[in-house]
């Protein structure tokens, strides 16, 4: 089997009415079907239950998934069940694999009106962002199952007479994958396609936000032909997440998720039981403090509305939105303006009306996190913009706000937010603005809207992020085009949807032969 | 039903009629100082590319110093300079240097754009607009704009409008009369005419949510109708990318279709006649004009489309079949038989006004001799000319005794640069007719039946 070159699936060409139609009907499917069912899934063996373990962020009344919850006890079984598994999958030639990810992606194409509904209701995704959910999620697929064939041929060495070098890339074995809500399609299958191309077993730690979406990535999974044994789903809170990294069998832990969450399981994961076998490695995404630095030369018809998106597409709940802007002082008050009137355009309501910027936020702790730093930011700085209207009772909404004139040292300018919170900072130039930059432990975006070309040369010279946007909003990576993950703090400098991201979850083997025999080369 | 085409003969006769009557200097309209840059330019992809990100920028400099800096910054990035870009580029190593490059070149950009921008404001281009009138042609006026991203942006520009609305229905009551290019068969003509975008009447076109758009947009769209019909003027709605077409086409023939605008004002829209699905939109315009009891005609501006590499890229950036065709000649095709399309409509009594807005002189000879074979005289096609690209055409339509419209960009220099870059592009595109013409291709084959013989 030889498979065509990756192109990125592309997103619905939401600007034909007919395919707002298709997606509108979806999710009034899905609505009349009732809460998806959430397995606790191992192996074959698949453990219902009929409790709400999800709900939409909009309406919390609305229970999206009903199911079982795993629990720390699930986790031994899961592995054991995955190195069973292990031993059928990673005999398979890449192909055979690829061919199995290859199909679970038409099985979900098919199906890629349920599955961005799904997200509409449980991750409260507007639809444009989870069509794009689906559509990254489906380049994961696409994109690893090639990546692992070709890694499959290992890599050339250099070749002296009489001696055969081999480089090649075997899987390690079980990879535990915790996965968050944000992106409930496209993150976890991912980290998952990842584990998978390459061979090994995986047991997959939904967020407990959005299970709905994880089992249905399972039933894509199993329904393209990875085998029951090489894909479980321990839908369940953090100690099962925290047992799955503790225990001994697990060989990868590939994680996207906060900081703290992601330091705890470095340092877990560093430490080698009594029995172990192998060391731990841990493929990291977490968190980040944005900034776009908007220069005395960028076209502000540009900047705003992509700083605007930046911040406050999906109601900032993504690592790579925009939380700082640096402006250069000679064009702040300029810009501020029209910041704030553009922010006073914003969408505020449920995801699933057509056109709407901002959700509600994913659940009560976090619409209390937001509101405890807006309300900081504005008693410690000015407030620029507040978009109260759309703003509704039922629902974890909370206002766009955008704050300017903080002190360089106000919390809310170096901690992560993860909500629709946006702060402005005039800059003296451009090099106040890196500065800044490089006080933050953290290094995963950012954007610069600049139009000379020695500027740009210059900051991306100086900017430590693992992804740097010119001229443009800094959310919305592509598979391949834009590997993504952070740098410092943010992660573990690993590149999602990169050319060297499955190196993470592979382990390399080189075999010299001697070919002389009797003097002779054989 | 669609009227009788006109033969290749007609259409050739009438284009050599009309390239006859063309000025001499303006036959070959890229002879002119600053159409030297654009020459270089379209030669060379990475010297265009610097010299439009120059002009581009030039509204945001602080200084000539700035200036300087940017332009030698993107000069920097071409290869293969001209001897007088090196030049210039040394300049740029010393301070008194920088000065002297700086001016030179915001003085080229601003020279530029007064060939494409009339006047700062409608009254200062109100002396450029009677002027045209005297020599028999008639104007809309448009006003540049930065991008509208906020509500206050919006209701600034619907001001600039309605302010405008006035001031030309004001100036132009003085116009001497001029019979020939005040009415057709349907009836009189305004003289006012202004040109509006929606995009700058609303911050909330959403592609996918135009019902957004078309909402916020309409109460400052519908002041605007209620003050062209108290001024008598006429007002028209420009079409942009794709992405807005459903809002912009919603909202016009919804605000038009209100009783209170049954008899005016004077209103019109644009057909793409690039995109592929244009000829749907014409049915949709020619039924709903049938349908729909008003006693003005709706006057229905046939065009190209101006955002053809913007669609091509935006599609391709997503994966998508561009809205657009891909071969200049289906869109040159489909012009023509639109333009069919909307003269027949025309003569079924259904209220549309025709106006065939191209550079094109195949394209306007082809519209010019449809409409004479459909019986009808020649000032019920009104022919439309953009100011700085369209200056030779519409002096020898004028001479010929047909009707044309001039559209007249007002603005300042930071406001027109988007559109000064629109044309530059459009002026050293390869594919495009003045390209062709500029570059002395024959007659014959500038004339010829688009995908015909050539
Ligand atoms: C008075 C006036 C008003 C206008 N108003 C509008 C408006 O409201 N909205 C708008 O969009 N445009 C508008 N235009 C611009 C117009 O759409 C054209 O861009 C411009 O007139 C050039 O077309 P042409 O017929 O003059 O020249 P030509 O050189 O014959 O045609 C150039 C045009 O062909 C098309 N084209 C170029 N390459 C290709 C290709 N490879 N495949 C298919 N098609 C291609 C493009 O549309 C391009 O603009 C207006 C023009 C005039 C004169």
């Amino acid at each position: 089997m030889s498979l065509p070159a990756f192109v990125n699936e592309p997103v619905l060409e939401l600007r034909r009415a007919a395919h707002r139609n298709a997606l509108l009907s979806a999710l009034k499917d899905l609505d009349a079907s009732g809460p998806v069912r959430v397995p606790v899934w191992i192996g074959s063996d698949r453990r219902d239950a009929d409790d709400p373990i999800s709900t939409d962020p909009g309406n919390p009344d609305r229970v999206v998934a009903i199911g079982a919850t795993a629990t720390a006890a699930d986790v031994p079984r899961a592995v054991e069940a995955g190195e069973r598994g292990f031993t059928e999958w990673s005999r398979l030639p890449a192909t055979g694999r690829a061919q199995a990810l290859v199909a679970a992606a038409s099985w979900l194409r098919e199906r890629r009106h349920q599955a961005a509904a799904l997200a509409v209701r449980e991750a409260a995704k507007p639809w444009a962002e989870a069509d794009a959910d689906v559509c990254e999620a489906l380049d994961f697929l696409e994109y690893y199952a090639r990546g692992a064939v070709a890694l499959e041929g290992g890599e050339s060495l250099l070749v002296v007479p009489g001696e055969r070098n081999e480089m090649r890339y075997r899987p390690r074995g079980i990879v535990g994958v915790i996965a968050p809500w944000n992106f409930p399609l496209a993150i976890p299958l991912g980290m998952v396609a990842a584990g998978l191309a390459t061979g090994n077993a995986v047991v997959l730690k939904p967020a407990e936000q959005a299970p709905g979406c994880a089992a249905f990535l399972v039933e894509a999974l199993r329904a393209g032909g990875v085998p029951a044994g090489a894909i479980a789903l321990l839908p369940g809170e953090g100690d099962v997440g925290a047992a799955l990294v503790r225990h001994p069998g697990v060989h990868t832990i590939a994680f996207t998720g906060s900081g703290p969450v992601g330091l705890e399981i470095v340092r877990a994961a560093a430490e080698t039981p009594p029995g172990a076998r192998h060391l731990k490695r841990v493929v990291a995404e977490m968190g980040g403090k944005n900034c776009v630095i908007v220069d005395a030369d960028a076209d502000l018809d540009d900047a705003v509305p992509g700083v605007v998106r930046s911040a406050f597409a999906y109601a900032g709940q993504k690592c790579s939105a925009a939380s700082r802007v640096l402006v250069h002082e000679s064009i702040a008050d300029t810009f501020t303006q029209r910041l704030a009137g553009a922010v006073a355009t914003l969408q505020v309501g449920q995801a699933e009306r057509f056109g709407v910027d901002v959700p509600p936020v994913i659940e009560a702790d976090a619409q209390a996190r937001v509101r405890r730093y807006a309300d900081a930011a504005r008693r410690a700085g000015t407030l620029v913009a507040v978009r109260e209207e759309g703003v509704e009772d039922v629902g974890w909404f909370c206002a766009p706000t955008v704050v300017a004139g903080l002190p360089g040292d106000a919390p809310v300018l170096f901690e992560e937010v993860f909500g629709p919170l946006l702060t402005v900072e005039a800059v003296r130039d451009v090099d106040a603005a890196c500065d800044r930059i490089d006080e933050l432990p953290f290094a995963l975006t950012g954007g610069l809207y600049a139009r000379n070309p020695h500027t740009v040369e210059h900051v991306v010279r100086r900017s430590p992020v693992g992804n740097l946007y010119v001229n443009r909003s800094i959310t919305g990576a592509m598979v391949g085009r834009q590997p993504f993950g952070g740098n410092r703090l943010s992660g573990t400098g690993t590149k999602a949807g990169g050319p060297d991201y499955l190196l993470h979850f592979v382990e390399p083997h080189v075999v010299t032969e001697n070919t002389v025999r009797h003097g002779l080369i054989i | 039903m669609l009227p009788p085409s006109a033969s290749d003969a007609e259409i050739l006769a009438i284009g050599r009629e009309l390239s006859d009557a063309i000025p001499s200097p303006a036959r070959r309209p890229r002879a002119a100082l600053d159409d030297k840059a654009m020459d270089l330019a379209s030669q060379d992809a990475q010297l265009k590319a610097a010299l439009f990100r120059f002009v581009d920028v030039v509204p945001a400099c602080r200084s000539v110093d700035d200036l300087a800096a940017h332009l030698s910054g993107f000069l920097s990035e071409v290869d293969a300079k001209p001897v007088a870009l090196e030049q210039a580029l040394r300049l740029g190593g010393s301070r008194a240097g920088r000065a002297a490059l700086g001016t030179a070149a915001a003085a080229g950009v601003k020279h530029m754009a007064h060939r494409f921008i009339v006047g700062e404001s409608p009254q200062a281009a109100a002396g450029v607009l009677a002027d045209l009138w005297k020599h028999g042609v008639t104007s809309s006026v448009d006003l540049l704009g930065e991008a509208t991203v906020t509500s206050a942006e919006a209701d600034a520009y619907a001001r600039r409008c309605s302010e405008a609305l006035t001031t030309l229905s004001r100036a132009a009551a003085n116009w001497p009369a001029q019979p020939a290019i005040e009415r057709d068969s349907a009836g009189e003509l305004p003289r006012a005419n202004l040109s509006v975008k929606v995009s700058a009447l609303t911050p909330l076109l959403r592609a996918d949510a135009p019902e957004l758009g078309s909402r916020d947009a309409a109460p400052r769209l519908r002041a605007l109708l209620r003050r062209a019909a108290d001024a008598g003027a006429h007002l028209h709605v420009d079409m942009e990318s794709y992405d807005s077409r459903e809002a912009t086409t919603d909202l016009v023939l919804g605000l038009l279709a209100e009783p209170e605008f049954a008899d005016g004002p004077s209103a019109g829209v644009v057909l793409q006649a690039y995109l592929r699905d244009s000829p749907e939109l014409a049915d949709r315009l020619v039924r709903w004009v049938r349908d729909t009891p008003r006693s003005t005609p709706l006057t229905v501006r046939l065009v190209k489309g101006a955002y053809w590499d913007h669609e091509v890229v935006d599609a391709r950036q997503h994966g998508w079949t561009p809205p657009v065709f891909e071969v200049k000649a289906d869109s040159d095709a489909n012009f023509e038989h639109l333009t069919r399309v909307l003269l027949g409509a025309r003569t079924t009594g259904a209220g549309v006004r025709v106006a065939v807005a191209s550079h094109n002189l195949r394209s306007v000879a082809h519209a010019v001799a449809c409409n004479r074979a459909s019986g009808h005289p020649d000032e019920d096609l009104e022919l439309q000319v953009l100011r700085g690209l369209g200056d030779g055409l519409q002096t020898a339509l004028a001479s010929s005794g047909l009707r044309v419209r001039t559209y007249c960009p007002v603005g300042d220099l930071v406001a027109g640069m988007a559109y000064l870059v629109r044309r530059l592009l459009e002026n050293t595109s390869n594919d495009s007719f003045l390209h062709e013409q500029g570059a002395g291709v024959p007659l014959e084959r500038l004339l010829a039946a688009p995908g015909g013989a050539t």
